[in-house]
């Protein structure tokens, strides 16, 4: 699966690819929410490193709207439990992520993202 | 114990179309049983791993079976690791690493490739992946694009390789004395046969163990050469210290004429269980100039 914590790390890598090439856009997807254990230090050391607008962009086309636009400077109980949910919980199962530049197609097949590149898309 | 003298390999022809051949369609058919022998964690590897802060993300670049994926088992949660591999039956088996139903997060993908934003990680491993590639450029590549996936002020790298100098208790020795001595720095093409026998899986889970050298009798057993580069004392840490080089960082405390600094410490290298590590840190400074 992908979930948006690994979602809001991959970056289109096919040669020459290297502006606006992230965030890739989920197209065709199946999802499914896992229930996972909450833990407010791990998400408050992992906040520094999200791209916010990729992150709140990418759940609402899942459908998901309970992150505020702006990164709160303040967090709360309530905040870190939408982040948890849509970071940890949301599991794509199947479909694709696109490159918004290129447009290469990295597939998600059996669960587990294909990032390879065939040989001549290699940069 | 018989002891299995491994033959030298020659790397012939594209380096890549090489491993594809003598790496990666050998992961893929033996993946299920190569998996059932791999499963305890080496000492040094857990004990880094317990030491990253909670909060902390990391690649596991060359995951296979992804054993280090659930760790530190103590403190599920806390740091988070993400897998990555060329081989997808290798994969299947990380996803379910940990038996605790928790699915770990894994990629397909290619350790001398970047499919993320470059720095985004806190940590990176790689353990027993680099030796799999056929160049020393390959190798070397192989460990920047590890040093260029951490956090330049503060990310962590562990890397493991397969030694020369093998533990007293290992199956296996490199050549025989007549291939003459190894020159420092240099380590040995070879290949390590892996022989999977034909016999039904799952009949007795604890035959599995020695199956890195020679099988039972009647069994006509594939045998599967895998290339390796066994490295030589000194070699990873040249290696690190030339990738460190090509990347403009330095290994010793410099600055260049912004007043801004890079580099990498060598927290430890060393020898473990047939095993050459290297930890290393990476630090970032900018300090105001003409004081
Ligand atoms: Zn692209």
């Amino acid at each position: 699966m992908v979930r948006l914590i690994t979602h809001n790390l991959l970056a289109c890598h096919a040669k020459d690819c290297n502006t606006n090439n992230f965030p890739l856009e989920f197209k065709d997807i199946q999802l499914e929410i896992r229930e996972a254990e909450f833990n407010s230090d791990f998400l408050k050391g992992f906040m520094p490193k999200l791209e916010w607008k990729a992150l709140v962009d990418t759940a609402r086309q899942l459908g998901d709207t309970s992150l505020p636009l702006e990164q709160p400077e303040m967090v709360d109980d309530g905040f870190l439990k939408s982040l948890h949910h849509v970071l940890l919980e949301i599991h794509v199962e199947e479909g694709s992520m696109t490159c918004p530049n290129c447009k290469h197609v990295y597939p998600i097949l059996n669960g587990i993202p294909n990032m390879l590149l065939a040989e001549h898309e290699i940069g | 114990m018989p002891l299995t003298v491994l033959e030298a390999a020659r790397v012939i022809g594209n380096p890549s179309v090489y491993e594809d051949e003598n790496v990666h369609a050998i992961y893929e058919e033996i993946a299920e049983h190569f998996s059932s022998t791999r499963y305890k964690p080496w000492p040094i590897i857990a004990s880094f791993l317990s030491s990253l802060p909670c909060g902390f993300i990391g690649l596991d670049s060359g995951c296979g079976n992804g054993k280090y994926l659930p760790l530190p088992a103590d403190r599920p949660g806390e740091v988070w690791t993400l897998g990555l591999d060329r081989s997808g039956n290798l994969l299947q088996i990380a996803r379910a690493a940990g038996a605790t139903g928790v699915k770990r997060e894994v990629l397909r993908g290619d350790v001398l490739e970047t499919c993320w934003r470059k720095g985004v990680f806190d940590y990176a491993i790689s353990i027993a992946t680099i030796h799999h590639l056929a160049t020393e450029k390959r190798r070397r590549c192989a460990v920047k694009r590890l040093l260029e996936a951490v956090s330049p002020s503060h990310g962590r790298v562990l890397i493991y390789v397969w030694a020369i100098e093998q533990d007293e208790l290992s199956k296996r020795k490199v050549f025989d004395s007549s291939s003459g001595g190894v020159a420092p720095h240099k380590g040995k093409d070879v290949v390590v046969p892996w022989v999977l026998s034909k016999e039904p899986r799952g009949k007795n889970k604890n035959e599995s163990k020695g199956h890195e050298q020679t099988p039972p009798d009647n069994e006509e057993p594939k045998v599967y050469n895998r290339y390796y580069h066994m490295f030589a004392k000194g070699e990873l840490r040249a290696l690190v210290e030339e990738a460190a080089k090509e990347l403009n960082l330095s290994i010793t405390m410099e600055q260049n004429a912004e007043g801004r600094s890079r580099g990498l410490e060598i927290v430890q290298d060393g020898w473990e269980r047939s095993n050459y590590y290297v930890e290393l840190k990476l630090w970032e400074s900018i300090k105001p100039r003409g004081f």
